[in-house]
């Protein structure tokens, strides 16, 4: 078959050795930022974007990958210990995790994350190999109004899933759109909104958007958090789950392999929407739903292999459409662009030592974690004590010459530390970045795309509707707005009755 | 955790050692003779990997050899290479400052901002490679030759789409011309780079396109994905032989589509170092490593000096005024 003809010449990609020693190094950052809490993987790959531009973009994307699934391994070690997700992606993890921790079980909920992980991205790679291929042959059937469609659908469900507030994630992706709209005109080349500053006529800086949103406005934001949560201190015993543990998990990984490969295929779907979905499963599916949240090992084995495996095929839409389907997938598409690699259907016949080099990597990657996170968690734990202090004026050091040095430009450095501040004040006041950062992505790619349509359409705006590509995720999108509408009305009506009700009573 | 990090630090600080390096600081003018005394800083105003960074980093690597001293390649992308372009024209003119520009920030982009320089702020030195800008359809198209592409543009406009590289590309300006000098309409579509017009026409959602023939368009045309109709330069190209130009198809003046890339200084810089720069320049350009480093293809057959690349800019610069203002 040509697919295993393909993955060897990833996996000689792979196999080169200063590559396994940045698939290493990628996963083992991810690892331990997973373990510190405030810095996620966003925030890595962003503070470490720039350095990644001096090694050839397969090394670089390998690593930024490595260190994206590895956070998610690193999370759940401070979730369950200290009921503390380390990255969003775990939150749930720390329900059940940390109760079977306080029961003296912190042994078997790593171990059993560790395997579901490694099986959930396992799968997931393995299903990514077969279908990213058929995903890039149909890719150049996406023409300008099926890009539109896809970047209205990402920015739809990035602003509405996985996010606490809707108004507040729809003001800030409105917010980042504006952004997208500085610098050049894409159809008339003319600059815009740039208020005669030159550093602005192509735009603002994604790169240094990101950097200052998640870098900085994470660090500043992360020095006023105490860490003050009280650590499980018993010993870690008995990583290896007994035959009872894997028979009641066994149902949850597999199923949480599947559910996390097809949510990390959606928009916005990576990390937290795929763990709460199948947390949510596993609960229903149970038959005592009561053990959930006092300790129930599928509650922490479903969903941390979710995660993993979701985190895995979210590079599908990236390597085949040029489309990033989350935040950190975004920053990933500014790494190879960063590297003069535009990702797009052309990627897999012009890049095909990246395409399936990532790939291989994957299955690399996740098997090294394996063999890292099992005997190694005791010293990962260890890492909970360097002071924020401490890692705080190093990281913020590192950004500002990282910026600088992509463009060697000063503008750069101010962009970062505006952004910086605003991400600071977003957090501060419950406004999420992330649906920000991708509408700035995303929202280039839509104008443009938007306004290629209506040329090749002489204005017609029907061209999204009778393309049977973008008229079904139109379709899809005017749904998900149709549903969510009808549901806010019927417990709005429903509230307002409770008020009748209690009125009456009174 | 800090040492993990630190690693990779050291780990990718040592692939770039010696990349990033200082300003050539000169004083007062050096005569020819003494010239180069320091390092020499080259601009690239594009991101590495690019076709700018390719012949910028090739021609350096010949002048290091050639005169001896380091020649720095610095990458100052931004504000469509206008960011690199204003650093050169801010630099000293004394020859330790140069860079590798293209028509677009030296006219284009003058015509279209209020930007602090012009075309006239720079001292050229030699146009290091040409793309032609080739027009060309899917193979399966209905449309055989150039005529019957542009005749059936003529008698139906604004039906046909091209996909252009950018909006701001001497090929869409040439598309414009192509309307208003000969009542040919074609509906313009401009991409985000080569490889996004050329996927847009290998999906079918165009139905030609304009643009420079370098690797990626190239690529098409040599494997039969593509055919190409004609191509904008003033003579035909030597790797598309058959192909005819706009011009002998009676758009006689339709030549100016062709990408240019050329090494350029501030003003003023004496004359007799750009001499010596427009001679290390063309001899650069006929050693064999040089030109297979930077695309055999891609080099003029005759070169283009110092005055020559700056009949170019002024030509350019007086067709494109009327058409973009400025």
């Amino acid at each position: 078959m040509e697919v295993f003809g393909n993955l060897l010449t990833g996996f000689e990609v792979v196999f080169q050795p200063t590559n396994l020693l940045y698939v290493f190094v990628g996963v083992l950052i991810g690892t331990v930022i997973g373990v510190l809490p405030g810095l996620g993987p966003t925030a890595t790959i962003a503070l470490l974007l720039p350095l990644t531009y001096t090694i050839p973009p397969e090394a670089a994307i390998i690593m930024l990958a490595g260190i994206y699934y590895g956070s998610m391994y690193g999370g759940t070690i401070t979730s369950v210990l200290l009921q503390l997700p380390g990255e969003a992606a775990s939150v749930v993890t720390a329900l059940d995790g940390y109760q079977m921790a306080r029961q003296g079980r912190a042994g078997p909920a790593l171990g059993i994350a560790a395997i579901g992980s490694f099986i959930g991205g396992t799968v997931s790679v393995v299903g990514l190999t077969l279908f990213a291929p058929l995903m890039a042959s149909v890719a150049l059937r996406f023409g300008p109004p099926e890009f539109t469609a896809l970047t209205v659908l990402g920015i739809l469900l990035v602003t509405y899933l996985g996010t606490k507030s809707f108004a507040k994630s729809l003001i800030t992706a409105g917010f980042g759109l504006l952004l997208a709209t500085v610098g050049q005109d894409p159809v008339a080349g003319t600059a815009r909104f740039t208020f005669g500053v030159q550093d602005l006529i192509s735009g603002l800086d994604f790169i240094a958007i990101a950097m200052g949103l998640f870098g900085v406005g994470e660090i500043l934001y992360n020095l006023e958090k105490e860490n003050g949560a009280s650590m499980v201190s018993s010993r870690i015993s008995h990583i290896w789950p007994t035959m009872r543990d894997w028979a009641q998990s066994r149902g949850a990984i597999l199923r949480g392999s599947v559910l996390g490969f097809f949510i990390g295929v959606l928009p916005g779907g990576g990390g937290v929407v795929s763990s709460l979905a199948s947390y949510a499963m596993e609960k229903r599916r149970a038959r005592e739903p009561q053990r959930f949240g006092k300790g129930a090992i599928e509650g922490v084995a479903g969903p941390e292999t979710a995660n993993n495996a979701s985190s895995t095929s979210a590079f599908i839409p990236l390597l085949t459409l040029g489309i990033p389907s989350n935040v950190v997938l975004a920053l990933l598409f500014g790494a190879l662009l960063l590297q003069g690699i535009t990702p797009g259907p052309q990627l897999i016949s012009e890049n095909p030592e990246i395409f399936w080099g990532v790939i291989a990597s994957m299955y690399v990657g996740n098997l090294i974690l394996l063999i890292l996170n099992i005997p190694l968690v005791g010293v990962f734990v260890q890492l909970l004590r360097v002071r924020a202090g401490i890692l705080a004026p190093i990281a913020l050091m590192v950004t500002m010459v990282g910026v600088f040095s992509v463009n060697n430009n000063v503008f750069d450095m101010w962009v970062v530390l505006v952004f910086g501040v605003l991400g600071y004040v977003m957090r501060k006041t419950g406004f999420e970045p992330g649906p920000l950062v991708l509408a700035f992505v995303l929202g280039a790619i839509m104008e443009r795309s938007f306004r290629q349509s209506l040329l090749i359409s002489n204005g017609d705006p029907f061209i999204f509707f009778t393309r049977p590509i973008s008229g079904t995720i139109l379709g899809l999108v005017v749904l998900i707005i149709a549903i969510s509408a009808f549901q806010f009305f019927k417990r709005r009506r429903a509230t307002v009755t409770d008020e009748l009700d209690d009125e009456v009573q009174r | 955790m800090v040492t993990a990090i630190v690693a990779v630090f050291l780990l990718v600080s040592c692939s770039s050692g010696g990349d990033k390096g200082g300003k050539g600081e000169g004083g007062s003018a050096e005569s020819a003779e003494e010239y180069p005394s320091q390092e020499i800083r080259e601009i690239v105003p594009y991101a590495a990997g690019g076709p700018t960074d390719l012949a910028g980093r090739g021609i350096a690597a010949y002048f290091e050899d050639s005169l001896g001293q380091p020649v720095v390649v610095e990458n100052q992308e931004g504000a469509s290479a206008t960011i690199g372009t204003t650093e050169l024209v801010n630099s000293e003119p004394n020859g330790y400052t140069l860079e590798m520009a293209t028509t677009s920030p030296l006219v284009l982009v003058p015509l279209l901002e209020n930007l602090p320089y012009d075309k006239d702020d720079v001292e050229t030195i030699c146009v290091t490679i040409e793309t032609p800008a080739v027009l060309a359809v899917r193979q399966d198209s209905e449309y055989e030759t150039a005529e019957e592409f542009l005749e059936a543009a003529q008698a139906n406009p604004g039906t046909l789409s091209v996909a252009l590289p950018g909006a701001n590309t001497p090929q869409g300006v040439e598309l414009q011309r192509l309307a208003d000098e000969y009542g040919v309409v074609v509906t313009p579509v401009p991409f985000n780079g080569d490889s996004e017009a050329v996927a847009a026409l290998l999906g079918g959602n165009v139905d030609a396109l304009f643009d420079p023939a370098g690797d990626v368009v190239f690529d098409r045309l040599e494997s039969e994905e593509f055919r190409a109709l004609a191509v904008g330069s003033p003579e035909r190209v030597p790797y598309l032989p058959d192909v005819p130009t706009l011009a002998e198809l009676g758009y006689e003046t339709l030549t100016l589509s062709t990408s240019t890339y050329g090494l350029v200084a501030p003003k003023g810089t004496p004359s007799d170092l750009i001499s010596e720069l427009e001679s290390t320049c063309q001899a650069a350009l006929e050693n064999p490593e040089t030109r297979e480093q930077i695309g055999e293809r891609y080099i003029p057959e005759q070169f283009i000096g110092s005055e020559e690349f700056r009949t170019l800019l002024d030509e350019a610069w007086e067709t494109y005024q009327p058409i973009l203002g400025g």
